[in-house]
């Protein structure tokens, strides 16, 4: 059988990315053929780049291309504070925040037997002897308020609380200039369960 | 018409795909397009382990999710270990019910559960009561009345062996005691040796029915 041409099989291969169909893949082949070539190449060198080199960091599990990354191997970061979440655009999306100075540590997933996740496939078996070096003083669960990311938490926490860690969970409520009318009774419920002192 | 979402998972940029579970129609995946985008009636009632009301369409294996809304409260108040067992009837679900098949006094049994998880303390009796019902709603009913090989009724305090697919069957080296198959059968009073036997014996039949592969809900409980 002849090999596909070129043209076909670059089409084929963006089609890996997320959200690009037949259509759209079209569209970038021949965007980057006719007006872009060096953007192109820099891009194929890029990603060759990255594919080879960018790995997890020992520590946390976020992606990086060092052993650590840079927030493990920031020493201005709170060590006594770990925070857990699912992805790393969770981190991201926390260190823009820039509420937050201390560690992460990143699952990949949670738990969902049904998809065949258990506590092996999202790195347990690598928080636990951060959580028994005994630097970390509390453990933030930051998994989404999903049954799923529930579930996680849970197993993290009981996990955590035998080594003397204190465990906290992120608040889930209202989101700010949000409308209570509008805000669903499960997150009105836990908005005020969790209410505060004012 | 009212629906237990199984399981969930993403499906292109802002769509899931549900497993449902409903009375007349058994279990089927059905996709809810566009959901992930709409900040009103979002997402977050189509949950895990919560009562939802759904209308569907299309013929195909999977449906259209068209509209849905909250049967209920819309909270899951599974916690905890009782949370790891709502996994635990979900795996079983999907894994041994088939896909369209009606089956309307399951999926009370399965309202009822997941109550009585929310409620009980004994964890251990409202699962081995599911797994009796579940077995027979497949049509693997236990048999917990007569022994199979004299046809006697069972005896109380006689131990009996229990071949899958074949029934109680006495003998000096059994491993579960008559009053356990009763009470299986019946009111479900059991004392602890009772409840691990009726472990015993519904991990070994749903373990026949399950084939090679074991169930991933189980590591949950697990190493601790």
């Amino acid at each position: 059988m002849p090999e596909a041409p070129l043209l076909d099989q670059l089409m084929e291969a963006l089609r890996c990315l997320p959200g690009v169909g037949p259509k759209s893949a079209q569209r970038m082949a021949f965007h980057l053929l006719e007006r872009d070539r060096v953007g192109g190449r820099r891009l194929a060198a890029v990603l060759d780049r990255a594919m080879e080199h960018i790995g997890h960091c020992k520590r946390c599990r976020t992606f990086t291309e060092r052993e650590l990354c840079a927030l493990c191997a920031n020493p201005k970061r709170d060590s006594s504070l770990l925070c857990v979440v699912e992805t790393p655009a969770e981190v991201v999306a926390i260190e823009q925040s820039a509420i937050y100075s201390g560690r992460y540590f990143v699952l990949g997933g949670r738990l969902s037997p049904l998809d065949g996740i258990g506590p092996q496939e999202i790195g347990l078996d690598r928080l636990e002897p951060l959580l028994a070096d005994g630097e970390v003083k509390e453990l933030i669960l930051a998994t989404n308020p999903t049954v799923e990311g529930e579930a996680t938490a849970h197993y993290i926490g009981e996990l955590a609380r035998p080594k003397g860690v204190q465990v906290t969970r992120i608040a889930h409520g209202v989101p700010l200039g949000g409308e209570l009318e509008y805000v669903d009774g499960g997150t009105l419920s836990h908005a005020f369960s969790g209410r505060r002192e004012y | 018409m009212p629906a237990f979402v199984l399981h969930r998972r993403a499906y292109s940029n802002h769509s899931l795909l549900v497993e449902l579970f409903t009375p007349d129609q058994g279990r089927f995946p059905a996709i809810a397009r566009g959901i992930m985008k709409r900040k009103r009636q979002g997402s977050g009632v189509l949950q895990s382990f919560l009562p939802v009301l759904v209308r569907c369409s299309g013929r195909g294996e999977v449906r259209n999710l068209n509209e849905f809304e909250s049967a209920g409260n819309t909270v899951v108040a599974l916690q905890g270990r009782a949370l790891y067992c709502g996994f635990y009837l979900n795996e079983l679900l999907i894994r041994l019910l088939p896909r369209d098949d009606p089956h309307q006094q399951l999926f009370q049994v399965y309202g009822e559960t997941l109550n009585a998880l929310v409620d009980s303390g004994d964890i251990e009796l409202v699962l081995r009561r599911f797994e009796v019902r579940f077995l027979e709603a497949l049509g693997f009913g236990l048999i917990l009345d007569r022994d199979t090989e004299m046809g006697e009724p069972l005896k109380a305090n006689q131990l009996y062996d229990y071949p899958v697919e074949h029934g109680p069957v006495a003998t000096p080296d059994g491993f579960i005691l008559g009053s356990t198959l009763l009470a299986l059968g019946g009111d479900f009073s059991l004392d602890s040796q009772g409840l691990r036997q009726a472990r015993t014996l519904t991990r070994r039949v749903l373990a026949h029915y399950l084939g090679g592969r074991p169930l991933k809900s189980r590591e949950l409980f697990r190493s601790r």
